[in-house]
Formats: structure tokens, C-alpha cells, sequence
């Protein structure tokens, strides 16, 4: 595990000490005729030789590391969230994430891919999504169009082979073409086994998905590995950091949790969400910024059809921004309310409210 | 495994987180990572490991909270005569012969059973052996040796095994004798005959300081394992029970009971899918599978599918004859509702009605009083019912239709309208008849289960909360 870690062109000497070669590794590139070609490998270090300093370091340490570089990044967390990429690292398991729509899931995701400097490989699901959409599939046009091509090929091939015997086995020796790479439309659950770095694959929406599709996820959770049929069982070259998203539309089976590490990401407190705001909107006011996060914060303690949620309150504070607000006003909120909420039932309820919400949150903002 | 961890996952276990063989063994994993150091961050990553659904969350946090704060407060003040040196840790009082213990007959006349309550006490007997007594420990305020020798003692006397909380007192005497009250007791007594008062208070002031110890790490142990335990106990009992008798208090407890089983029983069945034979066709599927026919569609694939989920009507009698039983009728009713997509509940004594909405708009303690508010409390009239039923959904009811009767089938003397019974039985796939009464007075007095039971595919006594899941798979499976 440590030295998938190691970053290129250094060179792992055990108990978490890299050493860079002074000068840069020559790799072997081809050989023909006996004359072999040599390319120098680039000492390249990419971003992900970040998380290399705090994969060995101690627990706590690393875990408030892994806080300020997803900080730097844009991203706010907790410990919570911090502990768990963490543990994914050490234990190689991935992560399924629950928590009510709105509140970052899928950002770290995003997050954890800049932060390693690899691509983000997406998967979303829904009801039917299949292997043949999520794994691979066989280019059935390129087959055709290729067996169409060859086929004087193949007459030229056969045509002093003495029987069907002589002929089958002919065709025996040239091996299953057809059903090969070439003919292999990786899907993204096999693009993430088959990169050659370290990449972050995001399964989002899990729940959306069907039992059968579930189910069909349990090897690449476990093993990172995958059976094609045709083709044999696939190995991740890198293990992947996954992570599933799920809003609990349906219960998950059990196989499926016991794999994974189990994070629960709330609302934010009033606290959390300010610091957001501020790393989304660097220009917001302070003052407006506290008011509008401690009036979206009143709002969640109201009984509402859909609770706003962190994506909305950024949205709002761009909206905001726009109208070149400087504090909340009744007008400004009734006028803008629909960004926060959804429902035209939820924003008729609180019309009321309004004036008393706003007092409430100024001096909220201002304590 | 290391032992810490295998009493919190079996505490877990009883706590309603099913912690699994490998869940385990990552929380170990974690465990060699972090530490025991930090309390905090052990507990959000164990939790991230172990705890799966937010309902586990809850459970887990309380018993991590419970588990890691064992530290027992043992306050003696300084020792009596410091200038003893260091005291050895104690050995098992196991390591004693058993013999001598029986030698000595102390004073201890109950503790004798115990071969290991025994044992301690022997140290009476021979002074200034190399093992530490209890007097010695309490003389020289031994915190540790005391919290050793309370742990071991609770290991001999079995104290995991502690299940209600009347056995308190008792496990609490049980430690203390085997720790070697008896000796204490006739220390003091000693002390107070040859008038060395203040030793002795002050001695007897010590050992109450461990009684209390003692009586908390019982309360703990109990709080540990019991509270999951007992709880466990008691749902057994409750699904056991028959129906009518279960208490209000247990009502809710209940409601979750009813609540899981549901759910369990639909998750396990919701995924029987058919796939039709009409409809569009899925070409891409259809190539694909007949691909090694040459493209020659042998096989076809079609789009549609269709989730096979049994319909059903649920017609709960609510009149007095069956009041002990019809809350937990309803409270079925409502649970299937609340898991099944397709139910409608219908409740009467006299008239009959649509509860479905009642139980869609209000949670269950509401809606079952109102239900029964509502319907109840009428003389039980199953012809009036029959027609009712007729009249509201009659044209409903095709051949995936599912209707279950629960009720007693006793009709005060009306005719209870067995041909519209009939009917629908022909109509739907089948009709299941659920009665809480005993089989062998069925058709005594005003019951017509005679005539009703002809007229079902399948009547079962149901009474009980087991017998009650019985027939709600046998439903679902073939449903």
C-alpha cells in the first residue's frame, strides 16, 4: 500500500522514507533487433506526493492534515470526514456516504480527486442501469463491420486447409480477436480498475440503482476486481478510492455496508457553513454572510418539505452578492426565497415567519 | 482479537449493531492504527467502521460512551503506614489450592459454595504470606490492586451473566466475599474488641469506600451487557405472547417489532421481478444475448418489467369481541402499510370503512385509537360488513388480488353473508382468513368460522406475533 503511494521518480525505501534518485529512472521502451531504446523517465512529482506526508504519519496528525489541505482545496469538513478518507486509505476500503441531498457528498468526492491530483471517474446510477452501462460492453458495430472486412481474409486463410477439422483448427491459431481489448468499450467501473494511477471513482446515488446492480458491485468493493465473462477476472492496476453516495431512498443490503466505511455527513452548524460560505464566496460581506447562514440555519429547525441545504445557501449568498445586499431585509428575503426553498407550499408557510426569522438571525449574527 | 474489543462488539451485538466477522476485524485494524489515546477520534472512526445506518450510529455512540468510561474511583486518601514498600500485583485468588481454602472456615457461611469465594478468605489464616490481602490493599490504598482484584473477582463469580437489575445486590455480596470480606469484617470486629477504635472505623470506612466501587462496577457491567440482554429478552417474550395479552406498556416496543418484521419480510420479497412478454423491445439486450446465433434473434429481451408486489386488501374487525386484540390487528394493518405500496385497510363492527388514509396521514398512535374510535365499539355484524366491502371494492378485486380477514368471525347471530365471501374468493387470487381465537372453539356459540373456512383459501389462528409473521411471508412469497 505505501508504495503505491510513492510518487514518481522516487524510489521507496520501507518505513516511509522515499529517496529521489539523483538521476531519473530509464525505462525500457521497445526492443527490436536488438536495439533497444531508452527513454528517460521524467522525475515528475505530481500533487498526490501531498498525501504521501501524512499516510505515515500519526493518526491524529494526519487527520488534521488531510483537514487543512481539503480546507486549502475549497472544501470544508470535519473530523468525521477527515477520519474517514483516512481510514479508506489504511484499511483500502471505500466509503459509502449518506446524508440528505445538498450537502457535499458528491463535493468530496471532487475534493478527494484534487487533492490527489487524479481524475475523477463518475458513475451515476438510476433505476436499469446495468453492466453494459456501468462495466463494459462489446463494440457490436465495430465486430460487424470488422468480421464484413476480413472475410476474403479468412477465404485466403482456409482456403488450402483440407476439411472443417483442418479449418477450425486453423482458426484456432489466430486466437479470439473479436472478443479482445480492441473490441472493449471500457465502461467507468472499468476505466477506474484499469488507470494506471491512483484514480477517484464516485458511484453516486447508489440507492437509485437496482438490487441486481447492487449486487453486482460487491466484487469491485472487495477485491477490486471484476469477472468479464469473456475475458476473465480484471484486477485493479491502482486501487481506487471509492466512494458511493447514497440519500436513503432505499434501504442498502447489508454485503454492500459491511464493505464499506460507513460516514453520515449532517447539516452543517452555523459555524461550519460560515467558514463554507467564506471559502466558496471570498467576497461576501462578513456581516451578510453571518446573517444569511443563521437565517438558513432557522429555516432547517422549521417543519418544511425540503430543508435547504448547504448548495442552496451558496447559491443564495450569489444571489445576494448580485443584488448587492448588504444585510437581510423582508422584501430582499421574500424576493429571493425561492432559491433557498423548493416548494411553493414550504415558501407561502414561511411568509409569515419572515420578519421575526431575520431579527432572530441579526442577533444571532451579531452575538 | 484483543479482549477489550471483543466485549465491546459483543456488547454492540446486543445493542442492536450487527457488528460482522470482518467489520470486526477492521475495527481491530483501526484500533492498531489510532490507538486507545484518543478517545474522540477513536470513537468516529469505530463508528465509521462498525455502525451502518443511522439508527447504529445512535446505538453505537451510547455504547462506546458506556464501554470506555470504566474507571473506577477508588478514593482511600493516603496509606496508613507508607513505608511499605511497593506491593507485588496480586495473583488470581484461583491460585490458591482450593483446600486451603476450605480449611479455613471463615466466616463467610454462604460464599463456601463458590470454590474460589473460599479461596481469598484462606489468606486469614496464614499472615504475612507474599500475596497481598485485601487488608493489606485497603491499608495501603492499593488503587490498582484493588481495581485487579475487583476484576478478577468478577470474572470468577460470573458477573457477565447479569441480566436484571434485582441482581444487584446479590453480585455486588458476591465480589466483596470473594475479594475477602469475611476476613475484613473479623479484622474490625477484632480491632473494636481490643478497643483500637479509630483503626477500626477508619478500616470500615475503607471498605465501604470499596463497596461502593464495587456496587458501581456491577451498575456498569449491568448497564453494559444487560440493557441489551434484557431487551432482547424481552422481545422473545413479546413474540411469544399471545396478542391479547401484551401490556400498553409494551406497545411500543412493540410497534418496532411489528415495524422490522414488516420491512424485513418486503425487502426480502420486493425483488421478484417478471419480465414481461410485451412491450418494446430492448434491442440492444436482445442483439447482445443472440449474438452467438448470428445476430438471429432466438432469444428476445424486453423492456419491461414488472415488479412483482402482491396487492392487497386488509378488513380488520374492530367490535369488542376481539378489543384485546384489534390494537395490534391495526397495528399490522399499519405497519404493511407503511411497507407494502399497494395496501388498502378497511376496519368495521357494524359498518365498514376505508382506513388507508388514516393511516397514510397520521402516525400509529393516533391513527389506531382513531380507527377504533371511528369503527369500533359496535355490536360485530359480518354481513353488514360483507356488503360494505362489496359495495366499496368489489370491482377492484381481480386475480392478484390478496384480501385477509382478521377477526374472530363471531356475528352476534346475523347471517355473516357467506356468499359474498364466495365471490370474492372467486374473484381474487386468494383470501386468507386470520383469527385470534383458539382452533377448537371455532364454530362454538356465535362463531361462523364454519361457514366461513369453506369459503377461504387459507384460515390460520393467529395470535401471536411469530404466527403472525408465518403467514405474512407464506404471503409474499407466492404472492
Amino acid at each position: 500500500m505505501t508504495t503505491r503511494l510513492c510518487p514518481a521518480g522516487y524510489k521507496y525505501l520501507g518505513h516511509s522514507y522515499w529517496i529521489k534518485p539523483l538521476f531519473p529512472a530509464i525505462e525500457t521502451v521497445s526492443e527490436n533487433n536488438n536495439q533497444k531504446t531508452y527513454r528517460a523517465e521524467k522525475p515528475l512529482i505530481r500533487k498526490s506526493e501531498l498525501l504521501v506526508t501524512f499516510i505515515d504519519e500519526k493518526p491524529q496528525a494526519a487527520i488534521e492534515d488531510i483537514l487543512k489541505r481539503f480546507e486549502k482545496a475549497g472544501y470544508i469538513c470535519d473530523q468525521h470526514i477527515a477520519t474517514s478518507i483516512y481510514l479508506s486509505q489504511k484499511l483500502d476500503k471505500p466509503i459509502l456516504v449518506e446524508g440528505p441531498p445538498g450537502v457535499g457528498k458528491t463535493e468530496l468526492a471532487k475534493a478527494t480527486a484534487e487533492l490527489l491530483g487524479t481524475d475523477l471517474i463518475r458513475l451515476q446510477c438510476y433505476e436499469g442501469l446495468d453492466e453494459s452501462k456501468a462495466l463494459y460492453e462489446w463494440k457490436y458495430g465495430k465486430q460487424l463491420l470488422y468480421t464484413q472486412i476480413l472475410k476474403e481474409k479468412l477465404r485466403d486463410l482456409l482456403e488450402d486447409a483440407q476439411g472443417l477439422e483442418a479449418s477450425i483448427d486453423r482458426l484456432h491459431q489466430f486466437g479470439d480477436h473479436f472478443f479482445s481489448d480492441k473490441f472493449l468499450e471500457a465502461r467507468p467501473l472499468l476505466q477506474a480498475l484499469k488507470s494506471e494511477k491512483q484514480c477517484v471513482l464516485l458511484i453516486d446515488e447508489i440507492d437509485k440503482s437496482d438490487h441486481e446492480f447492487e449486487a453486482y458491485l460487491l466484487e469491485i468493493l472487495s477485491d477490486y476486481q471484476i469477472t468479464v465473462p469473456e475475458i476473465g477476472t480484471i484486477k485493479a492496476k491502482t486501487k481506487p478510492v471509492v466512494f458511493l453516495t447514497s440519500n436513503n431512498n432505499r434501504e442498502m443490503g447489508d454485503a454492500l455496508k459491511r464493505r464499506c466505511l460507513h460516514l453520515y455527513i449532517p447539516f452543517p452548524d452555523s459555524k461550519r457553513e460560515k467558514q463554507i460560505i467564506q471559502a466558496r464566496i471570498p467576497d461576501i460581506d462578513a456581516s451578510l454572510r453571518d446573517q444569511l447562514v443563521e437565517f438558513v440555519q432557522q429555516l432547517r429547525t422549521q417543519d418544511l418539505k425540503k430543508l435547504p441545504a448547504v448548495s442552496e445557501t451558496i447559491d443564495w449568498a450569489r444571489t445576494l452578492m448580485l443584488l448587492h445586499a448588504d444585510s437581510l431585509d423582508a422584501d430582499l428575503v421574500r424576493n429571493t426565497l425561492n432559491i433557498i426553498l423548493k416548494f411553493e407550499d414550504d415558501i407561502d408557510n414561511m411568509d409569515i415567519e419572515i420578519p421575526k426569522m431575520i431579527a432572530a438571525a441579526k442577533k444571532a449574527a451579531r452575538a | 482479537m484483543n479482549r477489550p474489543l471483543a466485549d465491546f462488539i459483543e456488547m454492540l451485538r446486543y445493542s442492536d449493531v450487527p457488528v460482522s466477522i470482518g467489520e470486526a476485524m477492521d475495527a481491530a485494524r483501526t484500533i492498531e492504527l489510532i490507538g486507545y489515546q484518543d478517545r474522540a477520534l477513536l470513537k468516529t472512526a469505530l463508528g465509521q467502521v462498525m455502525a451502518k445506518t443511522a439508527e447504529e450510529v445512535v446505538s453505537f455512540n451510547d455504547c462506546f460512551d458506556q464501554f470506555f468510561s470504566l474507571n473506577t474511583e477508588l478514593d482511600l486518601d493516603t496509606p496508613l503506614n507508607s513505608n511499605e514498600a511497593p506491593i507485588e500485583a496480586p495473583t488470581a485468588p484461583e491460585d490458591f489450592p482450593p483446600e486451603l481454602g476450605q480449611l479455613d472456615q471463615t466466616v463467610q457461611g454462604q460464599g463456601g459454595g463458590d470454590g474460589a469465594g473460599g479461596g481469598s478468605s484462606g489468606q486469614q489464616g496464614s499472615d504475612g504470606a507474599p500475596q497481598t490481602s485485601l487488608l493489606e490493599m485497603l491499608e495501603n490504598a492499593d488503587r490498582a490492586g484493588l481495581t485487579m482484584a475487583i476484576t478478577q473477582s468478577a470474572d470468577s463469580v460470573g458477573l457477565s451473566n447479569i441480566v436484571l437489575s434485582t441482581q444487584r445486590g446479590l453480585f455486588t455480596r458476591r465480589i466483596m466475599e470473594d475479594m475477602g470480606l469475611g476476613d475484613i469484617t473479623q479484622e474490625i470486629s477484632d480491632r473494636r474488641s481490643n478497643e483500637r477504635e479509630t483503626e477500626a472505623s477508619e478500616l470500615e470506612r475503607r471498605l465501604n469506600i470499596l463497596f461502593e466501587a464495587v456496587r458501581d462496577y456491577v451498575d456498569r457491567q449491568l448497564a453494559l451487557t444487560a440493557s441489551g440482554k434484557s431487551n432482547e429478552f424481552r422481545q422473545e417474550v413479546l413474540k411469544k405472547v399471545r396478542l391479547s395479552n401484551i401490556e400498553n406498556r409494551d406497545f411500543k416496543v412493540m410497534r418496532e417489532m411489528v415495524r422490522k418484521m414488516a420491512k424485513r419480510l418486503t425487502d426480502m420479497n420486493s425483488r421478484v421481478r417478471k419480465v414481461k412478454n410485451r412491450g418494446h423491445l430492448d434491442i440492444r439486450k436482445t442483439m447482445r444475448r443472440n449474438i452467438a446465433y448470428d445476430g438471429i434473434m432466438f432469444e428476445t429481451y424486453w423492456k419491461q418489467k414488472e415488479k412483482d408486489r402482491p396487492k392487497v386488501l386488509a378488513v380488520c374487525d374492530v367490535s369488542g369481541s376481539v378489543a384485546a386484540v384489534a390494537r395490534f390487528l391495526l397495528l399490522f394493518l399499519y405497519s404493511m402499510n407503511e411497507v407494502l405500496p399497494n395496501v388498502r385497510s378497511f376496519a368495521f363492527s357494524g359498518e365498514l370503512g376505508e382506513v388507508t388514509d388514516l393511516f397514510n396521514r397520521y402516525g400509529p398512535e393516533e391513527a389506531i385509537p382513531e380507527a377504533i374510535e371511528r369503527f369500533g365499539g359496535r355490536s360485530t355484524d359480518y354481513g353488514r360488513a360483507m356488503e360494505d366491502f362489496r359495495d366499496l371494492v368489489m370491482d377492484q378485486i381481480d386475480n392478484r388480488t390478496t384480501v385477509i380477514f382478521l377477526g374472530d368471525g363471531r356475528s352476534n347471530g346475523a347471517d355473516p353473508r357467506v356468499d359474498i365471501l364466495r365471490e370474492i374468493k372467486n374473484k381474487s387470487k386468494r383470501v386468507i382468513w386470520l383469527n385470534p381465537e383458539r382452533k377448537n372453539i371455532w364454530g362454538s356459540g356465535d362463531s361462523e368460522m364454519r361457514k366461513i373456512s369453506p369459503n377461504c383459501t387459507t384460515v390460520e389462528v393467529c395470535n401471536s406475533l411469530n404466527k403472525l409473521e408465518l403467514v405474512i411471508r407464506d404471503l409474499l412469497k407466492t404472492g
